[in-house]
């Protein structure tokens, strides 16, 4: 049903433009290359070598020859980030073999991303690699290449990637992506504050509730803030042992469940946390000195603003366990022709090398995705003078990621409203897990 | 057909080749993808025919909520916005020296982005550093969390909405206020009428098709209101999502949550409550007679 196809495509497309004529002017969301692309050429025409490298071989054999083509990606790296990618992409372009040339485009920020490439699924027009979170697969995990093969076969060393990202990378039963810009939430202080009000660095959650009544009598302002509420009410749960969510429903209408909803409740009520409101991100908050800390995504730290102060970063407090969130996303294949697969292989493969992650994650404060990239000597003496960087990595054994399932996003979205309600409505505990249950037994 | 409208009918069809691609199609097909159950955009399958997209939604207290926002902002925003724009526009004319500058003035705020304009008027509803709270200060009225608590997202939201439509409005009451004969005006001034009775039963009257078009236009701009949620409350739908619209909820079932029936059905509520509107509109205001 081609016409059906396209018609829904068409739908999508026009959806999608009428509806974020307002979004498209926030970001730079120019939707052609960077301009620096070097000038090396296809050669030959992307038809004839399609036709060829059909009948040659399958994707992981032994003997490779890969003809020269061109490779788009799609990605939402912006400023510094999209120059540090252009950097090491630029790189893989003039020194590959095979006269591979990889073709940046910037999607904007990563909702725009999101909604182009679902439109693209629906049009049948996807890149050949994209940057994604595995939520966003769901409709259309069908078009996404399996990995598992060229992992298998032509790959440094998939065991040297950190476990949590391949854990990440394989949820739905296959090696659907490799990760690439990872980043994990961290705990950022005012150091200044701290020391100035003899408070330590927290570790527990009785340590934060301490900590937070110390701030609250002597400054009268908030102790703590969550950017992301889901977030939030997923990684406490794990840190008193408890579990969240599963395809079935939720896991925490217990004691456990009830004492995390008592932590959070009395954070709120107690007014030793805060909403973000109107500032948006609590970078903000946090760099004008009207809170003493916060947990946001390490990926965030270059927002905030250390005039007067000094920054502190730490490993998110535990209760009975640790945990914290990871995030960033990681790049998918859809090529369907199989001498673009090789050829986006060996972009990938290049990309995810020791020594490209290290150039990555130095340029960017993304985390190193090899175990390996960590023991490098670059690397280690970017995590001396980094603070970011050596909390994460002091973290790095308690990561966790978001499971997917049909019900997922509906989740993802419905639990920040419902916490905020509960926030506004200053709901004891006891409600607090109620309603957080029931919102999200609700999205099944 | 002779000739000639054969001629015509050629000359209007690139824009109905237009209009047929990329707008009656997609209308049908969005009606059709509202009856579908578990339809998928991507590979054109589903599970059910019927109204299971219309159950799920009716059953949602989000969209309940949607609805009714969008019919509290119509109902304020568009009224107020057409007073106080037939009010500015008459002051604006009056003054025949600096009537170019507040054109442009009153102007601008439509050819800017809509974007542009919600990073600052989130500035001015700030509750800390606010133009507006400071204004409130000066009069004893103590700060309002504007963008903070859920009781004020749809107020700040409104307000914002007034003062953006209101350039639209200004524009077309100047238009009109040009093509009411000056005899009347004449007249008026040998009777000594006071001002007042001058604007109700000269100005207002004479102005009529001018108001209705911009109701008519207004209303139907206002129910589809999602840029100036987007942009006030940075990409959200206020505290608590208490300031979602229909088209934040359409857009958030068909790209965050994947519901493609279901937003197509509240795609097609939209259509038909503006359809209804519109012609209630128009009825009442005896617009469609000619």
């Amino acid at each position: 049903m081609k016409l059906k196809k396209f018609g829904a495509g068409v739908l999508a497309m026009a959806m999608a433009a009428s509806m974020m004529v307002g979004c498209g002017e926030t970001a730079p969301a120019t939707t052609e290359a960077p301009a620096e692309t070097p000038a090396t050429e296809a050669p030959a025409t992307t038809e004839a070598t399609t036709e060829a490298a059909a009948t040659e071989e399958a994707p992981a054999a032994e003997a490779k020859s890969i003809e020269a083509t061109e490779i788009t990606f799609w990605h939402a790296m912006n400023g510094n980030l999209e120059t540090v990618l252009t950097q090491i992409t630029d790189e893989f372009n003039a020194n590959n073999e095979y006269g591979i040339k990889v073709t940046l485009v910037n999607q904007g920020a990563y909702g725009d991303l999101q909604t182009k490439l679902q439109a693209s699924a629906a049009a049948d027009a996807l890149p050949d690699l994209a940057q994604a979170y595995n939520n966003w697969l769901t409709p259309y995990i069908d078009k996404v290449v399996k990995l598992d093969d060229f992992v298998a076969t032509d790959f440094d060393n998939w065991d040297d990637i950190v476990s949590a990202y391949r854990d990440e990378c394989s949820e739905f039963g296959f090696i659907h992506a490799v990760p690439y810009n990872k980043s994990t939430y961290v705990l950022f202080y005012n150091k200044t504050m701290f020391d100035e009000l003899g408070i330590e660095v927290p570790q527990t959650w009785a340590d934060v509730e301490a900590a937070a009544k110390t701030v609250m009598d002597s400054k009268n302002i908030a102790f703590i803030g969550y950017d992301d509420l889901a977030g939030a009410v997923e990684a406490s749960l794990h840190q008193n042992g408890s579990d969240y969510v599963d395809a079935t429903g939720a896991l925490f209408n217990d004691e456990k469940g009830l004492e995390t909803c008592e932590y959070l409740s009395n954070l709120y009520n107690n007014g030793y946390a805060r909403l973000v409101g109107e500032d948006g991100y609590f970078s903000n908050v946090l760099s004008n000195q009207m809170i003493a800390s916060y947990i946001g995504s390490s990926a965030g730290v270059s927002y905030i603003k250390a005039e007067g102060w000094d920054l502190g970063v730490a490993p998110i407090p535990g209760n009975v366990a640790k945990a914290a969130n990871m995030a960033g996303t990681n790049i998918v294949m859809f090529s369907q022709d199989s001498n673009k697969q090789l050829a986006a292989w060996e972009y990938l493969k290049y990309i995810t090398s020791t020594d490209a992650v290290v150039e990555w994650a130095v340029g960017t404060g993304y985390l190193p995705i090899r175990t390996s990239a960590y023991e490098t000597d670059a690397y280690k003496a970017y995590m001396d003078e980094n603070v970011c960087a050596k909390a994460c990595y002091e973290q790095s054994k308690d990561f966790f990621f978001s499971p997917t399932f049909d019900a997922s996003n509906d989740i993802r979205s419905t639990v920040p409203s419902t916490v905020e309600q509960l926030v506004y409505d200053k709901a004891d505990a006891q409600k607090w897990l109620d309603t957080i249950v029931e919102a999200i037994n609700a999205q099944y | 057909m002779d000739k000639k409208s054969a001629k015509g009918y050629l000359y209007l069809l690139p824009s109905m080749i237009i209009m047929i691609c990329f707008t009656i199609y997609p209308l049908i097909r969005a009606i059709v993808m509202s009856f579908l159950g578990d339809y998928s955009i991507i590979n054109g399958s589903y599970k059910s025919i019927g109204f299971d997209n219309y159950k799920a939604l009716f059953a949602d207290p989000d969209f309940a909520m949607s609805l009714k926002n969008t019919t509290i902002y119509v109902v304020c925003v568009v009224p107020v916005s057409i007073m106080l724009s037939l009010i500015i526009a008459v002051l604006i004319n009056s003054c025949k020296k600096t009537k170019a500058l507040f054109q442009t003035i009153y102007f601008l705020p439509y050819v800017t982005s809509v974007i542009a304009i919600g990073i600052v008027w989130r500035w001015m509803f700030n509750s800390n550093y606010g133009l507006i709270n400071f204004m409130l200060g000066l009069i004893g009225i103590e700060p309002i969390q504007w963008l903070n608590l859920p009781q004020y997202a749809m107020p700040a939201l409104i307000i914002f909405a007034i003062w953006k439509s209101m350039a639209f409005n200004i524009l077309i009451f100047l238009a009109g206020l040009q093509t009411i004969p000056e005899d009347l005006y004449r007249a008026a001034r040998i009777d000594s009428t006071p001002k007042f009775r001058v604007f109700t039963k000269i100005t207002v009257p004479q102005l009529a098709p001018m108001i209705v078009y911009s109701s008519v236009i207004g209303m139907i701009g206002a129910f589809k209101v999602y840029n100036e949620v987007f942009s006030l409350f940075q990409g959200k739908a206020g505290p608590a999502n208490k300031a979602m619209t229909i088209v934040y909820y359409i857009y958030d079932k068909f790209y965050n949550s994947y519901k493609y029936g279901v937003a197509a059905a509240g795609s097609v509520v939209l259509f038909i409550i503006i359809l209804i509107f519109t012609r209630v509109q128009l009825r009442v205001t005896g617009g469609n007679k000619k």
